[in-house]
């Protein structure tokens, strides 16, 4: 009898059963749908900063703390060297590339544009944006005075491949210097900003306009997003003990966007749970109460034929479970082919600041599944922890007068 | 079949006794009386039927002594155990386990099944599944039920669902069944029948029947007549012979 009269009794009041499961489904399923879109959009966000930073770079402490004086923060070749040694024996190493960062001033005839250059490893594999390109091509390992430009600067300068621009710069001795560039190819970027500011030249002839042989950093990719923070530490330890005074920092960690924009996430689907679930558990207390209210005399007998105020609670408090465990799973089913049907239809949207537009998805997981389906339950139970008490509480004589 | 022979022979010790027991209520700023200072035992293998008007104050005296409700003086003693200072969880122990109840309405829990109704309390005692399930239908048989077993209440007549609730009442093996207006809400004839049952129960079972009604053709199936008037109750006679006033 312990499940079957909880079970037999949800099924008496049918229309208010069904009532009740579609209120706990309803917000089950669309918790499914906006957690697996957010989660979605996160993850995208993650794999592009992935994409743009790298799992972890390293560089000097001056460069992290923007302390600086000039050029003093730049690696020297033995101490890259030195890390590349320590990187090799890493299990989730995967590849690594030196990179030297500077500003400059790209001219093309009347037009000028302050951009940031970022002097790569042509043909590393690692961060070269080869696979961005949609004009010409990604820089070489032979190109020497060569640029790769992002879209938004080329249509802003009215630029083409094979067009030739001039970078003005300051060295590390402070000089100016200044080069004449040929266009090899146009990028695009999921980020109209970057696509105006950042270009790429070949390492070695961004160490000569410079007047140097250091780099300011060396990115890092890894087997998985996951190995992120264990190679972090290992590295960490692994610097300290080779006496390099380096510091590793995670993508997550350069990219403050990124954690604003997931703490913003989890608040949003805090926000949208804590709704949801309030508005369950109301509409679900009011059903019990009622359906409670309705059975006093039934309560009643049940207590008059020795059935002990423990044993009422927890006959009244199982129905309850029932509806939560029915309602909330049938939410994730819902959710999931809710999710499933939008990520058919594929509809495209334009985030601000960005210039491709991208899918609107909505992820499916265990995650996005069983945080909801964990939420619906637990307010369900907590909507029947009231009626259940009551109805446990009733006197026998009163709830037997009941017709 | 005379009177002496229609009852149980059996005869324990006091298996119910009621002590000085009165019930008030508040009403505004007024005390009411339900029962005044009434003093009451039942034996083993008594069959009682309480009698009186609408109002008298016999449900409240079914309900003190089926402990569902406390006096608000005196003492109720089940088999000479105290009961009004006792837990709500000791009361429910003495109901399952010592007492059955026969409601008016009936009270059958509508979503169970005949058998399942008189199954659950032996269920709350705990009970295997194979006991359960041997008790249940020589219950049944005893009331003439194997049938319809698995009926719902709703598919089963007033009197039916009256031997139902007898069954029920009966299955865990109680000492006293009291009933309260077991005939009420059934005709004549179905009545009888009713009554007729929990006779022959008493009978085989020696089990002790206080029945309560205001039906004063109830009164002929008592081995012993209680008047109840303005909550004092006074004693009729036992099996056809005076009985001294409790």
């Amino acid at each position: 009898m312990g499940w079957r009269l909880p079970l037999r009794s949800l099924w008496r009041n049918r229309r208010r059963t069904f009532l009740s499961l579609a209120v706990i489904a309803l917000g089950t399923s669309v918790s499914v749908f906006v957690l697996g879109f957010l989660e979605n959009s996160r993850v995208q966000i993650q794999d592009s900063t992935v994409q743009q930073f790298g799992n972890v770079q390293v560089a000097s402490p001056l460069l992290w703390e923007d302390a600086a004086d000039g050029y003093e923060y730049l690696i020297s070749p033995a101490d890259a060297a030195q890390l590349a040694a320590l990187l090799a024996e890493d299990p989730a190493f995967r590849g690594s590339t030196r990179q030297l960062q500077f500003p400059g001033l790209l001219g093309a005839g009347k037009l000028t544009q302050v951009v940031s250059a970022s002097a790569i490893e042509p043909g590393n594999g690692v961060l070269d944006f080869s696979d961005l390109a949609v004009e010409g091509r990604g820089l070489l390992p032979s190109d020497s005075a060569s640029v790769f430009v992002g879209r938004s600067l080329a249509k802003r300068l009215s630029l083409s491949v094979g067009d030739a621009v001039t970078l003005t710069l300051t060295t590390v001795n402070g000089a100016y210097n200044a080069s004449p560039f040929r266009i090899v190819g146009i990028y695009r970027y999921s980020n109209e900003q970057f696509e105006q500011q950042v270009v790429f030249v070949p390492l070695a002839f961004g160490q000569r306009l410079l007047n140097t042989d250091g780099v300011d950093r060396v990115v890092v990719a890894l087997d998985s997003i996951a190995s992120t923070n264990p190679t972090r530490d290992r590295l960490k330890a692994g610097l300290a003990s080779a006496g390099l005074t380096l510091q590793p920092q995670t993508w997550d960690e350069l990219s403050p966007f990124y954690k604003q924009l997931a703490a913003y996430f989890d608040a949003l689907f805090g926000f949208l749970t804590l709704a949801i679930s309030i508005l369950v558990f109301f509409i679900i207390l009011q059903v019990l109460t009622l359906a409670f209210l309705e059975r006093t005399r039934e309560i009643g007998t049940l207590r008059a034929l020795g059935t002990t105020q423990g044993e009422v609670f927890r006959q009244f408090f199982a129905e309850s479970a029932w509806l939560a465990a029915i309602g909330s799973l049938a939410g994730v089913v819902v959710g999931v082919l809710l999710a499933w049907g939008f990520n058919i239809v594929g509809i495209e949207w334009l985030p601000p600041g960005t210039i491709d537009p991208v899918l609107l998805a909505s992820r499916i997981e265990p995650k996005t599944a069983l945080v909801p389906f964990a939420v619906s339950v637990f307010a369900t139970l907590l909507s029947a922890l009231y009626p259940s008490t009551q109805a446990s509480r009733l006197r026998v004589v009163d709830a037997l007068r009941v017709e | 079949m005379g009177a002496e022979s229609r009852f149980c022979h059996v005869r324990g010790g006091r298996l119910l006794e009621a002590a000085q027991v009165t019930k008030t209520y508040r009403v505004g700023t007024e005390t009411v009386y339900a029962l005044r200072e009434v003093s009451f035992s039942a034996l083993q293998g008594d069959f009682i039927v309480i009698n009186g008007p609408s109002g008298s104050g016999k449900t409240t005296f079914l309900n003190l002594i089926s402990v569902i409700d406390r006096p608000s003086s005196g003492e109720v003693f089940i088999e000479g155990e105290p009961t009004s200072a006792q837990s709500e969880g000791r009361l429910a122990a003495l109901r399952k386990t010592k007492i059955g109840l026969v409601f008016q309405s009936f009270n059958l829990i509508p979503v169970l099944t005949a058998a399942e109704n008189v199954e659950y309390p032996l269920l709350l005692q705990k009970r295997p599944r194979d006991e359960r399930q041997a008790r249940v239908a020589t219950m049944l048989a005893e009331v003439g039920l194997s049938d319809l077993a698995r009926r719902r209440p709703n598919e089963l007549s007033g009197g039916q669902r009256q031997r139902v609730a007898i069954a029920r009442a009966l299955v865990g093996g109680p000492m006293i069944v009291l009933a309260d207006e077991p005939t009420a809400n059934l005709d004549s004839k179905t009545g009888e029948a009713v009554m007729d049952l929990m006779r022959r129960l008493n009978e085989e079972h020696c089990v002790t029947f206080i029945v309560v009604t205001h039906d004063p053709a109830v009164s002929r199936y008592a081995g012993r007549r209680v008047r109840i008037r303005d909550g004092r109750l006074e004693e009729g006679e036992r099996d056809g012979v005076a009985a001294s006033t409790s």
